[in-house]
């Protein structure tokens, strides 16, 4: 007759596993059977005493019996395991409203903000960032670039004076001087700066931004530096932006030319912004006057070269929408923070 | 400049709308900032005639077909004037709808207007009176020509030719193709010789390279025609008489000044153009006296200074209403003297403005004539025979040759040869085609053009830039890298940015009593001030960022923004730089007050304090790689004693940071402590550059172990930490402060300061006793290096 010790063993604890009510019950239940003292364990130590014979088959049972306890006290675990999770869960709410642990962040002025964007797109266009001094020379800042003393051009850009030959630069075109003087053509800088004029409105600041390019080569032409604007124009304001090239006045190019894009509020129609034109001016240019390239000992019958220059407030009032330049230096927190 | 579209229609016969003039102008460079309507909402008003006023100021006024009662006060009224009359149902600008309403306790029928009512000048006291021989009852805008647009002409410095409607003309004329007519000018001259009435001596030919005169006698001082009148007014100027309104019609048709003389007045009729003397004197015409200098050109008579050439008559010399005879100037002056004079002075006039920018020098003779002929017409006076002309040297044509092939380079394209020629004559330059390139004849009115290239400029401003090609300059590759202090720059605005701080732009320019509440001395020739500057307020060159950050504090403290954490990067200014000009550095300022952080519920409510901004200094030189510094006290006079800490990199100074004295800080009303901190990127910028070289990572297990010291207030913990580390030597890897403590349970005057030591090996696992060992070595020689306690040892850490 079979011997039915270890099936019995089994049943016995399947009963108890399945009754447990906690995983300290199961942990009862795993004592009672598997423990060094338990059921099981003291089955498996008399084996020695089962005839020979039978000694095989009653020991597969039993092994198999443990094995089978030993998973179903695994399942049941677990089982409790994830209950409990669930009640600690449900327990402990989280409110997912409330508003997550944020590291600290700060924000760039808007006109930082725009000056890296012109920059990057020359930078993209093989323009190097060149610098040059605040204060400067009458000759860096004028007279080299062809704005002789007593000339009527020098009321474009009221000055402030240090002394008689010293002043706040009007503008960066002096480091397109210092540059070409220092080196040979070919020549692609962009000169970004402070500038200042003795001017002071809801359109005009003391003290202003600049972002001036100049391009000089063995054939570069005007067809050249509109190309390039109109790539400019597009890259900052969008890819259906429309330019017009306008011709001016500046002292240092011949020929001049001012560059307009189509009024983005009115579409072109007429609007307060554009003074009814239906255009915005962002930038003045124009191909380097031969008597500028001549001062910096550069020959106008070999090269010629463009050159632009931009205010950043002025393409920053544009692409935010800013009705009145002083909010820039006012640097109130509401103002900056809408930027980031 | 304003220029009337009709006056312009005198000279160029165009279809164009005064909007397609404006545009087309525009896109060849003579901007039109605005193309208006003279008059905009007049309708219904009418010339009436003043048929009786009785004593109360009622008046009967007629029109063609009926009559009016109408209540009137205006001084300038007299029987049998025609005025401006608006009738019940005319409209005014802005939108006036004239009804018959009860004045006085009579029915007023319509009103009698002014230049201000009817919105075409600025007179509002009297009517506005009309010729004698205006139809009765015709409407107003057709019978005095309102029905005219004028354009806001921006004339560039260059183009002085344009400041006149001739001149605007000629350019239309150009752009359209449409035909330019020059105003026919004859002069009807009488008997007499001028040269035997009056004479010119020019005594300066540099500064006055043409002088001419002419001789108006036999006139009568009256008010101007109608006509004359409202061409004035419509372009902005105020009509005077007959013959001062003369000279200006003349001014603003042809765009040369002239200037009247009362020839009376002058001693012996000569004029003598010269410097004036030292320490002249002149009244002007604006009854201002001024003392002259030797570098001012004068026109005088043998006898005194009489007006300041191309700038400003002289009163003694006026003409005024019993004038009967005119000496009239037509001269070309030296545009940088006419500049220096005007500036110095301060006098800005329609006629220094032209001047110097360059006037016609060939074209003074036809305005000459132009206003002579006009003055006899209007004052019924005769023009003496002749000219006095002082015209020493006349000035040669510049003639330029010009390639197409130097266009096609510049511009990128060019026009057909033909169209080049015909461009170009269309704007008054003559073409040699027989010389090979042609050669191209400059007019006396266009002193700008001078070289090859305003040529082109010319042509294809003329041929139109929207037919430039958009091209893409070509060349060879080169490498582009930004320079390392914009690298340096943008580096530690990111990490100032990221670390929630807000990037401020203020001011290069300071107020020096802000300097002075700093303890800078703002007269000391260390500084840099301006010559001219805006105001006061912003007069000198900041020699830090501090002044422009406190503002900022100061102005959001204002708006009920507490906590400002803010920094700038900008350069600051001091005297002795090279060449003359400033010393200037690059830094970066740093400012906090109110809260660490931002208000949140997770962020506690602790304000910012004196490590902040060490610790936001000590990030910056983290963002540049600089690791190592030291400490020293700084002496700054704004920061308060103790609470100021320069910063030392490689034994040279890169900045500081510190708590901001009581004075300042109620100086600039800022309503609680404001710590700063400020350093020079410059200076770490000239710092060796660091070589980044990899380290082996540890392979064998770190050991650690705390202690905490009860140590005198008064004792630096850097002290104590170099201690730590000497004793701890090669095995000792890193020391970590990581609790200051001062209060319950530590002493008065004494503060617990707690590290965290690693010790590690690089060729084995240390043992326990080697550590405790060291551990205790360490202990033992702060403890009687400084004489201070141990606060209690975990020997397990933690």
């Amino acid at each position: 007759m079979a011997d039915k010790r270890a099936s019995e063993i089994l049943k016995g604890a399947r009963g108890e596993a399945a009754r447990a009510k906690s995983s300290a019950d199961l942990e009862q239940v795993r004592v009672k059977y598997l423990g060094r003292q338990g059921i099981l364990t003291q089955f498996l130590r008399s084996l020695s005493s089962i005839p020979v014979a039978e000694r095989p088959e009653v020991g597969r049972q039993a092994n198999q019996a443990k094995a089978e306890i030993e998973t179903l006290l695994g399942e049941r675990l677990a089982e409790f395991k994830a209950a409990e999770r669930r009640r600690e869960l449900e327990s402990e709410r989280v409110d997912l409203t409330v508003p997550g642990r944020r590291p600290p962040m700060g924000t760039l002025h808007p006109l930082t903000l725009v000056q890296d964007e012109i920059i990057e797109i020359f930078q993209g266009l093989g323009f190097a960032v060149a610098e040059g001094p605040e204060v400067e020379s009458d000759f860096y800042n004028f007279e080299a670039l062809n704005i002789p003393k007593d000339h009527p051009a020098r009321d474009m850009q009221d000055t402030f004076y240090l002394s008689e030959d010293v002043l706040l630069r009007t503008h960066t075109s002096p480091v397109q001087i210092r540059t070409m003087k220092a080196q040979p053509p070919p020549v692609r800088i962009i000169c970004p700066g402070k500038v200042y004029r003795r001017d002071a409105d809801i359109t005009h600041s003391p003290m202003f931004h600049q972002v001036e390019g100049l391009a000089v080569d063995g054939n570069i032409s005007m067809g050249d530096l509109k190309g390039t604007l109109e790539l400019f124009a597009r890259e900052m304001f969008g890819p259906r932006t429309t330019t017009r090239f306008r011709p001016s006045f500046f002292p240092f190019t011949e020929p001049s030319a001012e560059v307009d894009v189509r009024c983005f509020l009115c579409g072109g129609e007429g609007c307060r912004v554009c003074k009814q034109s239906g255009w915005l001016e962002i930038l003045g240019s124009g191909m380097v006057h031969s008597q500028v390239l001549r001062n910096v000992g550069y020959d106008p019958e070999e090269v010629t070269g463009w050159a632009f220059g931009m205010g950043v407030e002025r393409i920053a009032m544009l692409k935010y929408g800013i009705d009145d330049i002083r909010l820039f230096f006012e640097n109130d927190l509401r103002f900056l923070s809408q930027f980031a | 400049m304003k220029v009337s579209y009709r006056w312009l229609k005198e000279f160029v016969e165009t279809d164009l709308s005064p909007k397609a003039v404006a545009d087309r102008l525009t896109n060849a460079g003579i901007e039109v900032a605005e193309a208006a309507p003279l008059v905009a909402g007049l309708s219904g008003v009418v010339v009436g005639e003043v048929e009786a006023i009785d004593k109360h100021g009622v008046c009967r006024v007629a029109t063609a077909d009926r009559h009016f009662t109408v209540v009137c006060g205006a001084p300038n009224l007299t029987v049998g004037a025609r005025a401006a009359f608006a009738p019940p149902g005319a409209t005014l600008p802005g939108g006036q709808k004239i009804q018959a309403t009860r004045k006085r306790g009579v029915l007023s029928e319509g009103m009698l207007c002014s230049e201000k009512e009817l919105g075409i000048g600025d007179d509002a006291d009297s009517i506005l009176l009309l010729a004698a021989d205006a139809p009765l009852g015709r409407d107003l805008v057709t019978s005095l020509g309102l029905d005219d647009w004028i354009l806001e002409v921006e004339v560039t410095p260059n183009r002085p030719d344009c400041l006149s409607v001739v001149g605007v003309a000629r350019e239309v004329a150009a752009l359209t193709g449409a035909p330019f007519r020059f105003p026919a000018i004859a002069v009807k001259e009488g008997d007499a010789d001028i040269a035997a009435l009056a004479a010119v001596e020019v005594e300066d030919p540099d500064l006055c390279p043409r002088y001419a005169a002419r001789l108006i006698t036999g006139l009568t001082v009256a008010p101007s025609p109608p006509w004359l009148a409202q061409r004035l007014r419509a372009v902005g100027l105020r009509p005077i008489n007959n013959l001062v309104d003369v000279t200006n019609y003349v001014l603003w048709e042809l765009g040369h000044p002239l200037h009247a003389f009362d020839s009376d007045t002058l001693a012996q009729r000569k004029i003598i153009v010269r410097r004036a003397r030292p320490g002249e004197r002149l009244t002007t015409l604006d009854g201002q006296d001024r003392e002259l200098t030797d570098s001012m050109l004068l026109i005088a008579d043998p006898e005194r200074a009489i007006a300041l050439a191309g700038v400003m008559g002289g009163a003694n010399t006026e003409v005024t209403a019993e004038t009967t005879s005119v000496l009239l100037e037509s001269a070309y002056f030296n545009p940088a003297s006419i500049r220096r004079t005007s500036k110095r002075l301060g006098l800005a006039t329609e006629a220094a403005y032209r001047f110097e920018r360059g006037a016609d020098i060939e074209g003074l003779r036809e305005a000459l004539d132009r206003a002579a002929q006009l003055m006899a017409d209007l004052g019924g006076g005769a023009v003496a025979k002749g000219v006095l002309d002082a015209y020493a040297a006349p000035r040669p044509h510049p003639r330029i040759p010009l390639r197409l092939e130097r266009i096609r380079r510049v511009i990128g394209i060019c026009p057909p040869r033909e169209e080049v020629v015909r461009i170009l004559q269309g704007l008054g330059f003559a073409v040699d085609e027989t010389k090979e390139p042609p050669e191209i004849v400059v007019p006396s009115f266009r002193r700008d053009v001078s070289m090859e290239d305003d040529l082109a400029e010319e042509v294809i401003r003329v041929w139109g830039y929207d037919r430039i090609p958009s091209t893409l300059p070509g060349g060879s590759l080169a490498l582009v890298r930004q320079p390392a202090a914009l690298r340096r720059a943008a580096r530690v605005k990111q990490a100032l940015a990221a670390a929630g701080l807000s990037e401020v732009i203020t001011y290069s320019f300071v107020d020096p009593e802000r300097l002075r509440l700093l303890g800078w001395d703002p007269t000391s020739p260390d500084l840099v001030a301006l010559r001219n500057p805006l105001s006061q307020e912003r007069s000198i060159l900041r020699p830090s960022l501090v002044p422009g950050l406190l503002e900022v504090v100061a102005t959001n403290r204002h708006r009920q923004i507490p906590d400002v954490r803010c920094f700038e990067v900008g350069r600051v200014f001091r005297s002795g730089g090279p060449d003359g000009l400033a010393r200037e550095e690059a830094r970066v300022g740093i400012a906090l007050a109110g809260l660490r952080f931002r208000r949140a519920w997770y962020a506690g409510r602790d304000t910012a304090d004196l490590h902040d901004a060490k610790g936001a200094a000590e990030h910056v030189l983290a963002s540049l790689g600089v690791e190592e510094y030291e400490v020293r006290a700084s002496a700054s006079p704004f920061l308060e004693e103790g609470r100021r800490g320069e910063l030392v990199v490689g034994g040279e100074a890169v900045g500081w940071f510190g708590e901001l004295a009581l004075g300042p800080q109620e100086g600039y009303d800022l309503a609680g402590p404001v710590f700063l901190a400020e350093l020079s990127l410059d200076r770490l910028g000239a710092l060796p550059p660091r070589r980044v070289r990899y380290r082996a990572l540890p392979r064998f297990p770190a050991v650690q172990r705390d202690v905490a010291f009860v140590m005198p207030q008064a004792l630096d913990v850097e002290e104590v930490e170099k201690e730590i580390r000497q004793r701890g030597g090669a095995l000792l890897k890193s020391v970590t402060l990581f609790d200051v403590y001062a209060g319950k349970g530590v002493e008065s005057g004494m503060r617990s300061v707690a590290w965290s030591l690693t010790f590690q090996a690089d060729d084995r696992t240390l043992t326990d006793e080697e550590v405790n060992a060291l551990h205790a070595a360490i202990i033992e020689a702060v403890k009687k290096r400084f004489r201070i306690t141990v606060r209690g040892i975990n020997p397990e850490g933690g």
